[in-house]
């Protein structure tokens, strides 16, 4: 329906003045229709009047004509028999008879003149001569020479037709009239019932248009709200049906739904982060659990062991003691280790590590490392070649810990995964890097593996920590250290060719820090 | 426990946990035949009949959970009583191992005792 697609454009304010506005101008138009007709009514009235008043004084007339030619007749008829006189006073009424008789000619000549002019002159000429005739004969009457012909029976019979053709052509118009008149009755009659019955037709409509559009559009708001209070607040009202006030309340209402949705959706991140912080320090604990249940598995087994063996009978086999008791001792160093690696991973985590810088050596501190760790070089029958220039590598600013911690993860690590091969370590400085590049010739990792490898408990195979030992905290720790001593690790390897990690670290990583 | 002379399949990657197990078990009276990875494991099943296996899961070429699987979809091996043998102490792991089709589940570090008793519960 056009007509409610238009109004449903219209804001709820002009529809309800288009509205009253429309219906306030029916009802003028009813009203002025209504005043037509009343107007028409008395004029049909006046018209009726007229014709009343025009006929009663025509049959007036014609009485008053036929009377005053009677005594006319009847005083020619005594003149001529008598000669008795005419008394003065007689004569003095009867011309007063004759002046009243033209006088109401006269009138008759003003009531309803349109259309019956010809037909007055016509009466008036032949009346004026008929009455001048009379008048002339009242007044010569006591003239005895004189001879009067009064008896114009041809003029009289001529006015009379006159006056009977007037009266007819007054009564034909006064038909007529009254037959339009009766006609426009009529119309306004129509009109003013038409109107009156279209008023209430077409308020009916407007109302139920205006209804029915403000309804469609206080559903969709309903909808809308219903839609948003149900939890979708992807749904939106449709603006652009809408108009005015109406239009502003649906956009307030998307605007709100938009809104909600950025505050739900945020506070679903904040859980969903929450769940996998929480989910994060499940899997660490899971991990922890299992990590430390490995070497404790070989220290209780062998001290049970050894404490049965020492109740059998016979001599003890104080090698094979010796032996177990150097396992026992070596997974509790790794237990040792791993607590150490799980409470410097905990204190990074938890924001709780803590750099302390101060001046020293770099190149000191590399061959220190390096000379303590040589037992692990020998271990798998690997060469160490350390290429550092210890004159050319002045003090750094940093934390000696860290560095040496990170040192001894990466050589550790080379060492873990090579055999009869070389393990080098090399060092430069310029006045603003510390680069360290601890390289192997030993099994290397894929892509694949090289993108997990700094990851918490994750090494590059899961049986990695059986086949090789270690925790799989060891790269994560050191790259966490990289970081927080302003530096970075980079990775080069391919699998049976090697791995060679470098690590850069700023010789003064407060204004490192400043530059970044 | 001692005496009973039955054949147990010891399987464990890691040197230290193998040579103390298999030490203690062989004290016990069992005998103890050893594999270091999953696909051994299932090769000694084969040629030695175990009466029972003691299985780690986390093992290189095939784990623990592949082996277990793959004991009991194998007619001649699904008789075989499978102990699984792991650090992962949490309920959802002796889920997955028993899921696998392991017949009974040990958590590291072994409660010898108690792994003697499950062992000859199976047997």
């Amino acid at each position: 329906m056009n007509m409610k697609r238009f109004t449903a454009r219209l804001s709820l304010r002009a529809r309800l003045y288009l509205f009253s506005g429309a219906i306030l101008t029916l009802f003028a138009i009813n009203v002025s229709t209504h005043l037509w007709g009343s107007l028409a009514r008395t004029e049909s009235l006046v018209a009726y009047r007229d014709t009343v008043n025009a006929a009663q004084l025509t049959s007036d007339l014609q009485q008053s004509l036929e009377a005053a030619r009677q005594q006319v007749l009847v005083l020619s008829t005594l003149r001529e028999t008598t000669d008795e006189p005419l008394d003065v006073n007689e004569q003095t009424a009867a011309l007063t008879d004759l002046e009243n008789i033209e006088t109401r000619l006269r009138r008759l000549g003003t009531i309803g003149t349109e259309g019956t002019e010809d037909y007055y002159r016509r009466l008036q000429e032949s009346t004026t001569s008929l009455i001048s005739g009379w008048r002339a004969f009242y007044r010569q009457y006591n003239d005895t020479d004189a001879t009067i012909d009064v008896d114009s029976a041809v003029n009289f019979n001529d006015a009379i037709q006159r006056l009977g053709e007037l009266d007819q052509r007054q009564e034909f118009l006064a038909i007529q009239r009254s037959n339009a008149i009766d006609r426009t009755i009529a119309l306004t009659d129509r009109i003013t019932v038409i109107g009156f019955i279209t008023t209430i037709a077409v308020t009916l409509v407007l109302v139920v248009v205006l209804i029915r559009a403000t309804n469609a559009s206080l559903q969709r708001l309903k909808t809308g709200a219903q839609r948003f209070g149900s939890g979708d607040l992807t749904y939106r009202i449709r603006e652009n049906l809408e108009a005015g006030e109406i239009r502003d309340l649906a956009h307030t209402f998307n605007d709100m739904s938009g809104k909600l949705q950025i505050a739900i959706d945020e506070v679903q991140s904040a859980k969903a982060d929450a769940d996998s912080a929480n989910a994060a320090k499940s899997m660490f604990l899971a991990n922890v659990s299992h990590e430390l249940r490995t070497p404790l598995n070989a220290i209780i087994g062998y001290s049970e062991m050894l404490q049965d063996e020492i109740g059998d009978p016979g001599d003890v086999d104080r090698d094979q003691f010796r032996h177990d008791l150097g396992t026992i001792i070596f997974s509790g160093r790794q237990l040792l280790s791993l607590i150490n690696d799980i409470l410097d991973l905990s204190k990074i985590e938890t924001g709780k590590m803590q750099v302390s810088l101060e001046w020293f050596q770099p190149s000191a501190l590399i061959f220190q490392v390096c000379d303590a760790l040589s037992p692990l070089v020998n271990q798998y029958n690997n060469r160490l070649e350390l290429d550092i220039d210890n004159d050319a590598m002045g003090e750094m600013h940093s934390d000696p810990g860290k560095l040496q911690q990170i040192i001894t993860n990466l050589f550790s690590n080379s060492c873990k995964f090579t055999e009869d091969g070389v393990i080098t370590v090399a060092a430069t400085m310029d006045d603003k890097w510390l680069t360290v590049v601890v390289s192997d010739t030993g099994i290397g990792m894929t892509a694949d593996q090289q993108s997990r490898v700094f990851q918490a408990f994750v090494q590059a195979e899961s049986s990695t920590g059986v086949k090789y030992g270690g925790t799989g905290l060891g790269l994560a720790i050191v790259r966490e250290f990289c970081s927080m001593l302003g530096g970075h690790i980079e990775l080069e390897s391919k699998l049976g060719m090697g791995s060679r990690f470098s690590v850069q670290l700023p010789v003064d990583p407060e204004s490192a820090l400043a530059n970044a | 426990m001692t005496g009973n002379s039955l054949k147990v399949l010891l399987v464990e990657d890691n040197a230290l946990n193998r040579d103390m197990l298999s030490r203690r078990l062989g004290r016990a009276g069992f005998t103890v035949i050893t594999a270091e990875d999953g696909a051994a494991a299932l090769d000694e099943m084969r040629a030695n009949a175990p009466d029972a296996v003691l299985l780690d899961m986390n093992l290189p070429i095939k784990d623990g959970w592949t082996v277990a699987s793959e004991a009991k979809q194998d007619s001649a091996l699904a008789t075989i009583p499978i102990i699984a043998l792991t650090a992962h102490a949490m309920e959802a792991d002796r889920q997955k191992a028993l899921s696998a089709g392991c017949d009974d589940y040990a958590t590291k570090p072994i409660d010898f005792p108690a792994l003697v008793a499950k062992l000859e519960a199976l047997l």
